[in-house]
């Protein structure tokens, strides 16, 4: 046998989910979530349940995903939607015990949808309103269609911000995009292709941090809480990086990573999850000094969740994922430069969260630091004006986010770069 | 005796501000002018009035500082996308006996073709005439001559209430009057155009930061008229977020290497983010630069050549196409407009005797501001209702900065 089959196995670092005893599902919902589901490529997290739920149960017969769910055959008689949201949507509503019964006991959901189905547009928001409801977070991962595609773009819009409203993290992958990603000879398959790697690298990134022991080790439960509220506007990004100078590698790469550049991101976070796996090289200092630029440039408030994980694997390569999200409601306001150490929920061990006075203090610690620095930092604000105009919540159409109207012209929105809706790649 | 007059443009990048002083020559001398960087405002529309009007304030200002005199009315220019224009119509049968036409079967002509009330909560912003018709046939002044009847056109552009208060709100909050709201693509084309060009028949496009205006005449009279909510800053949002770095990176490389076609000999060129190659700073191939300036400078021009669909006729364009504006400052626009709209492109010129300071393409709309509002708009054969400029039928030549006369 060769050693590269054994490797996997052996230097596992999950331990048995029966210790955690998180459950974790993800939820294909709809022809291009279910191909999602099966092309999603990630090791060993036993715990981790594949759900597969299509109205359309021949094409539901092809996928690989460990549970299948076909709903609505009395709408539809086993066939698609034929792009019907709203059938798909009361579908769902009206057989929601069962799916509820698969959303029982389950502590984290990811839902993989294109919006721009009838099938993934209309149950989507629907399943995530029931995982909300049995207590489960839910990570929604989305494609939208091309904005050529105008009647489906307009319709998958409006799912999305149902989504938004439900879901404790939404990140929109849409087509337009997509196309600019890979590299400069890519095809159109490739870069759907890349998609589908980033979705495995969204969810092995929150699985690890929940599954796994790290050097900095975190838990479900400050994932839970950073992500336990409404959170619309979200950023997600990925960087890796390789040789002597691997982590300054993976930072550069994933702050030009085109996730975290398309339209709908979100530049600023106040929640922000940090994920680095790495090889055993790995020096804490380093990390600690890559942790403070990564907050310090998506501008994040109180919420960090900050893990470190080292993978034999890795060798000598990093791996940093982010993921954060913006509170719609909090809307403007625009939070102060990221503060210290002192309130990095990651930096408290685990076994503090059992004392929750002790928590209690350093919060309350930090909100005095905070305030302190609020006004000292008030001064030197002038300096990073065009980084923060830039910084701003209200990213959703580049440097036009902020203008409360859209600039519609024959159905298309033209203050979003034009090399995106006409799917002209940019090779940077 | 000479008096003082003032002309405001409130652009999206910058707000600026003349004043022109006009002798009893008719001649006028730019005595002030000043701009002023605008944070205010986004594509053609103040988004934030504080600092909107903090900056044409600061503008007049220095202007009147410049000029050592106060200015009591000013000129406005209106642009935005909120902006829309209409071709009205008006005809009257010729009422004297012997089939003389006289000044008021023009006068009730016109008022015919102005009866027709905007939408509501929608404010005429100017009226533009168009030829007089005397029984069919195209007349300078048909007063006087025989006919039995007249028709005549505006073409009129209306714009939403509320924009227009602001706008108007933010000259008033300077205890300034506002003489004349004057259509910016109509102001930069009478700048830009001369009266040969326009009858020749001409489109001009002013390219401006936040809004893209063009005016199309055709035998000397406006044809049409439009506002695109796409301008320079668009450029800049495109290449931040195709390339992936800040914004003020990208309006660097905009500036310093946008290109609006690409040529090959340059396509393995790179150029450097910030230039120091610091932590941070990174190449950029010089081809993804000019592919994002390119993708939208092309969609631009399809737009406009769609707007103005069925007008596009070479013959009835002699003239060709004028580009005006601080983003026509791109090299290559010209090419890429000429391929689209199908006629020949060029960047517009100023007239002579514009001191080199003033002749920028930026400067084009201010400029024009006081060309327009000096001339004679008023119907033939009547006085311009203005006895105290009515005399000074023709902007007759204009001078560099001086600050005497």
């Amino acid at each position: 046998m060769s050693q590269d089959s054994l490797f996997p196995k052996e230097t596992s670092f999950s331990p048995p989910n029966d210790l955690t005893g998180i459950r974790a599902k993800v939820i294909g919902i709809g022809g291009a979530g279910v191909s999602l589901v099966d092309g999603l490529r990630f090791d060993n997290f036993e715990s981790v349940e594949h759900l597969a739920v299509d109205v359309d149960s021949r094409a539901l017969s092809d996928s690989i995903a460990g549970e299948k769910l076909s709903f609505g055959r009395r709408h539809t008689r086993g066939m698609g939607t034929g792009g019907e949201h709203t059938l798909a949507r009361k579908a769902m509503e009206e057989e929601k015990d069962i799916i509820r019964k698969k959303l029982d006991g389950i502590d984290i959901v990811f839902l993989l949808a294109g919006l721009g189905g009838g099938t993934g547009g209309g149950a989507t928001p629907v399943i995530a309103r029931l995982a909300r409801e049995a207590g489960a977070i839910v990570f929604a991962f989305v494609p939208l269609p091309f904005s050529w595609e105008k009647g489906r773009h307009k319709m998958a819009e409006g799912c999305l911000s149902d989504l938004r409203k439900i879901a404790n993290a939404v990140v929109p992958l849409p087509n337009d995009s997509l196309l600019q990603m890979g590299g400069k000879d890519a095809t159109a398959l490739e870069c759907f292709a890349e998609a589908g790697r980033y979705v495995s690298k969204g969810i092995s990134a929150i699985c690890s941090m929940v599954f796994r022991r790290g050097m900095v080790d975190v838990d479900f439960v400050h994932i839970s809480k950073a992500f336990n509220r409404r959170a619309g506007r979200t950023l997600f990004g990925y960087g890796q990086g390789e040789g002597k100078d691997s982590l300054r590698q993976a930072v550069r790469e994933l702050l030009v990573c085109p996730m975290l550049h398309l339209p709908n991101v979100s530049k600023a976070a106040d929640v922000l999850l940090i994920q680095i796996t790495g090889g055993t090289g790995m020096g804490m200092a380093a990390l600690q000094q890559v942790s403070t630029e990564i907050r310090e440039e998506f501008n994040a408030g109180e919420h960090v969740v900050f893990g470190a994980h080292v993978d034999e694997n890795m060798g000598d390569r990093v791996q940093i994922t982010v993921l954060g999200a913006t509170d719609l409601e909090a809307g403007t306001k625009v939070v102060d430069v990221a503060p210290v150490a002192s309130d990095v929920i990651s930096a408290i061990p685990k076994s503090k969260v059992a004392h929750p006075s002790k928590l209690k203090e350093k919060q309350r610690n930090s909100k005095s630091n905070l305030s302190n620095k609020k006004t000292s930092s008030k001064n030197n604000d002038k300096l990073d004006q065009n980084t923060f105009s830039f910084m701003d919540a209200e990213n959703q159409r580049g440097i036009f986010g902020d203008l409360p109207a859209r600039n519609i012209y024959a159905g298309e929105d033209l203050d979003v770069p034009s090399y995106l809706r006409r799917g002209v790649k940019i090779g940077i | 005796m000479s008096k003082i007059i003032g002309a405001v443009e409130i652009g999206t990048s910058k707000a600026k501000a003349l004043i022109g002083e006009v002798s009893s020559t008719g001649s006028v001398h730019v005595v002030g002018m000043a701009s002023r960087l605008n944070e205010g405002m986004r594509k053609g529309e103040i988004v934030h009035f504080r600092k909107a009007a903090d900056s044409v304030h600061s503008a007049l200002a220095d202007a009147e500082k410049m000029s050592g005199t106060t200015v009591d009315e000013v000129y406005l220019a209106q642009t935005g996308s909120y902006l829309k224009g209409r071709m009205l119509r008006g005809s009257a049968s010729v009422s004297s006996s012997d089939n003389r036409v006289s000044s008021s079967d023009l006068q009730r002509a016109s008022d015919e073709a102005k009866r027709r009330e905007p939408d509501n909560g929608r404010t005429y912003v100017h009226h533009i005439r168009t030829p007089i018709l005397l029984d069919g046939r195209i007349v300078q002044d048909p007063v006087g001559m025989i006919g039995s009847k007249i028709d005549l056109g505006y073409w009129s552009i209306d714009g939403d209430d509320q924009a227009i208060k602001q706008a108007l709100h933010v000259i008033s909050n300077y205890s300034l009057d506002v003489k004349d709201l004057i259509l910016s693509s109509i102001a930069s084309s009478t700048m830009m155009a001369g009266p040969d060009l326009r009858r020749a028949g001409t489109l001009v496009i002013d390219m401006g930061a936040g809004v893209t205006d063009f005016a199309l005449y055709r035998q000397g009279f406006v044809a049409y008229t439009g506002v695109i909510p796409v301008g320079g800053d668009h450029l800049t949002g495109d290449l931040s977020m195709g390339l992936r770095i800040l914004e003020p990176y990208a309006e660097k490389l905009k500036i310093e290497h946008g290109k609006a076609t690409s040529e090959p000999m340059e396509d393995g060129d790179d150029v450097w983010i910030i230039g120091n190659k610091t932590i941070g700073d990174r190449a950029i191939p010089r081809k993804a630069i000019t592919d994002v300036i390119h993708v939208r400078i092309v969609e631009l021009f399809e737009i406009i050549s769609k707007e103005l669909e069925g007008l596009l006729d070479p013959d009835e364009l002699k003239g060709g196409v004028l580009l005006t504006g601080g983003a026509s400052l791109l090299p290559g626009v010209e090419q890429v407009a000429s391929k689209i709209l199908g006629l020949p492109v060029r960047k517009a010129s100023f007239p002579t005797g514009i001191a080199n300071e003033l002749a920028q393409p930026e400067n084009a709309t201010v400029l024009g501001l006081l060309h327009y509002g000096l001339e004679d708009h008023s119907l033939p054969g009547k006085k311009r209702d203005d006895t105290e400029v009515g005399f000074l039928s023709k902007f007759r030549k204009m001078v560099g900065l001086s600050a005497q006369d």
